[in-house]
């Protein structure tokens, strides 16, 4: 089922959480909704499901079998980040839910709802769960049996709002691609919302990214990735160093800063994007080592500019640094080069715009 | 502490006098405060010999007041159920203009006096009151007679029901009735298959509560009774009554009835407790209207069916 969202307003007293929202969300497809919070998207989310009603716009959905009275009744499935199970129902009374509360001519006899049941319970692979209560599970065991209670109902469209919030790191893994596995099954179309951009790039076909209301790219994780289209985008999908003017000079530096500003460019590159020189060269910026972390496999290696004082991120594998030190003798208050692979680079206007990232997450 | 210790001992690091002295004083109050007063009542009910004990209680009029107490319980405890249950959920599950209002309005019987209470309703309903000529021209009493005695006790138990079940309510919030919509549950399947077995300990506790005040209310009853020996007369008027007229022996009889009755409802709430821990609950099953059969009687089948 496809889901066509056009022109959709939402606001609560004088904040607008949904500012003239449309997308298109084809048939069978996975789209993760990203952003920071705030940005709107579990509105977005509440709204497609029919949890909120908009103050304008509307949420259309167009199925194999269009004839349905309401579509919102049956057809969607939504898991809420807390999951939301029926604590006083066991396992299988709570999947079973969705199929018990039919009316009487569409609901399936006792002998179906079992079997229907246990089917779904296989499928997330918790069937020796059916007589616990929620609170006997762990969070991974109740995301999934939220997910089974979910797909009881066969809905067409799948809502999950932030499915993985609360759990920690190594479930949260595992969940994702089992979701992933999941999907690909069942190509139920399948919305979720994430503001862990990781978890968005990893899971779904395809990304929108959102903030403070609005859309500002949506895409395939790569797309978003190496051509994004705002500072807003570039900033939120990753780490990122940001130079006033062109990269290679100070801010106002000779080249381009115009007396206005108006013209003055914002250059961004990742961290990795950087690389290590030991002599100057054309378009390089000097500056001086201050800090190595090294998280994991990769080096985070912090330097310090010369011409202002900022601070610069580099990023790479832990093994690359170690070879360029022992090479060059680098350490700790030498002197370096960065030269850039990659720049991207929006107009300071834009740039304006953009808010950092790490203060919004 | 190298031994291991009970649990009580490792929870403080108090010495064990002053533990021993502490809970020797809460057992000490609880002893002179509530076990006393109740073996009193008993033993004095006795203490001219069962005949009389028997006499006292089978006399018509402690059984029509009995009948009475109960038939106003048994009116009150429901109407509160449904009118606390709309107002909590209400409450709960919505933001609108005016709450704080209505949650004022649903604690004002708690800051009434009662009897206050009972005057409102002469006044309103009095000969001299209101709807006085109206109700003459239509032949109805409501003061000095049983409705006056049961609107009293619904206005006094008005909140009990209500105030057990916000909190619950609140803190529970409503992403579940969320979940139930989205699977294709009515408004009513909601309230039935969710909602209420969901708050079905607060209600428990809000009825238990309610029941015991409906039945010990004095104030707001004793206003609008008319003392009528045999018609309006409940078991705490008819218990001041024979006091008043210094049959004592008689007066702690039915004293011990109305005790009796409060003990029957703590043995329901402690049997219910139980058999409601020990196998969990039938998921369909949720609380029935009361039956206005016998308030004690009624609060327990209320609970059982959850």
């Amino acid at each position: 089922m496809s889901i066509e969202i056009r022109h959709l307003q939402k606001r609560y007293g004088a904040t607008i959480v949904c500012d003239d929202l449309s997308l298109d969300i084809r048939s069978g497809e996975l789209v993760a909704l990203l952003g920071p919070s705030g940005s709107g998207k579990t509105t977005l989310l509440r709204l497609i499901a029919g949890l909120e009603a908009p103050d304008a716009g509307s949420v259309a959905f167009h199925g194999e079998d269009d004839a349905g009275a309401d579509p919102r009744a049956q057809r969607v499935g939504f898991v809420f980040q807390h999951y939301a199970l029926f604590a006083h129902m066991t396992i299988f009374e709570n999947v079973a839910f969705g199929l018990r509360v039919r009316p009487r001519a569409t609901r399936p006899d006792e002998a179906t709802i079992r079997r229907r049941v246990h089917e779904l319970l296989a499928l997330v692979q918790l069937d020796w769960l059916a007589d616990r209560y929620p609170h006997q599970l762990s969070g991974g065991q109740r995301q999934r049996i939220a997910l089974a209670r979910a797909l009881a109902v066969e809905p067409g469209v799948l809502l999950l709002d932030e499915p993985f919030g609360a759990l920690d790191a190594k479930v949260r893994k595992e969940l994702r691609r089992w979701l992933r596995r999941l999907h690909d099954e069942m190509h139920v179309t399948t919305v979720f919302v994430t503001h862990d951009q990781e978890e968005a790039m990893e899971v779904a076909d395809r990304v929108v990214i959102m903030n403070r209301g609005r859309i500002e790219q949506a895409g395939s994780p790569d797309e978003v990735y190496d051509h994004p289209k705002t500072p807003f985008v570039l900033q939120f999908l990753g780490d990122v160093n940001l130079f006033h003017g062109r990269f290679g000079h100070a801010p106002g530096g000779a080249i381009e800063a115009g007396a206005d500003g108006a013209h003055e460019e914002v250059s961004y590159v990742r961290p990795h994007e950087l690389q290590i020189l030991a002599a100057p060269a054309a378009d390089t910026l000097p500056v001086t080592l201050s800090q190595v972390l090294t998280v994991g496999t990769q080096a985070r290696i912090e330097f310090r500019r010369i011409d202002d004082g900022s601070y610069v991120d580099v990023e790479m594998p832990r093994s690359e640094f170690a070879a360029l030190t022992a090479r060059s003798g680098l350490g700790i208050g030498s002197r370096a080069w960065l030269k850039a692979r990659r720049v991207t680079r929006f107009s300071a206007s834009a740039a304006e715009t953009a808010v950092d990232p790490a203060a919004m997450i | 502490m190298t031994a291991p210790s009970p649990p009580l001992a490792s929870r403080t690091q108090e010495p064990a006098w002053v533990r021993r002295t502490l809970i020797g004083a809460a057992l000490a109050f609880l002893g002179a405060f509530l076990l006393l007063p109740l073996a009193v009542v008993f033993a004095e009910a006795l203490k001219k010999g069962l005949d009389v004990y028997l006499a006292a209680i089978a006399e018509p009029d402690a059984l029509a007041a009995l009948r009475l107490t109960l038939l106003a319980a048994g009116i009150a405890v429901p109407l509160n159920v449904a009118i606390g249950l709309a107002a909590a959920w209400s409450l709960a599950k919505f933001r609108f203009r005016g709450q704080n209002v209505l949650l004022t309005l649903i604690d004002l019987p708690f800051s009434v006096s009662p009897v206050i209470a009972g005057l409102i309703y002469v006044l309103l309903f009095g000969l001299q009151g209101w709807f006085g000529p109206w109700l003459k021209a239509h032949d109805l009493q409501v003061v000095f007679a049983v409705p006056g005695i049961v609107l009293a006790t619904v206005f006094v138990t008005f909140p009990f029901v209500a105030r057990e079940l916000i909190p619950t309510m609140q803190a529970q919030g409503t992403e579940q009735e969320e979940a139930a919509r989205v699977l294709g549950a009515s408004g009513w399947q909601i309230l039935r298959r969710v909602t209420l077995p969901n708050v079905r300990w607060a209600l428990l506790y809000g009825v238990i509560l309610c029941n015991a005040r409906a039945m010990g209310e004095f104030g707001a009853v004793s206003v609008v009774s008319g003392h009528v020996r045999g018609v309006t007369n409940t078991l705490p008027l008819h218990i001041e009554i024979l006091y008043n007229e210094y049959q004592s022996a008689a007066a702690f009889a039915v004293a011990s009835l109305l005790a009796l009755l409060a003990l029957v409802t703590l043995a329901a709430k402690a049997l219910v407790e139980r058999r409601l821990e020990r196998a969990p609950p039938v998921t369909d099953a949720a609380p029935e209207r009361a039956s206005s059969a016998g308030a004690a009687v009624a609060f327990d089948r209320t609970a059982l069916a959850s």
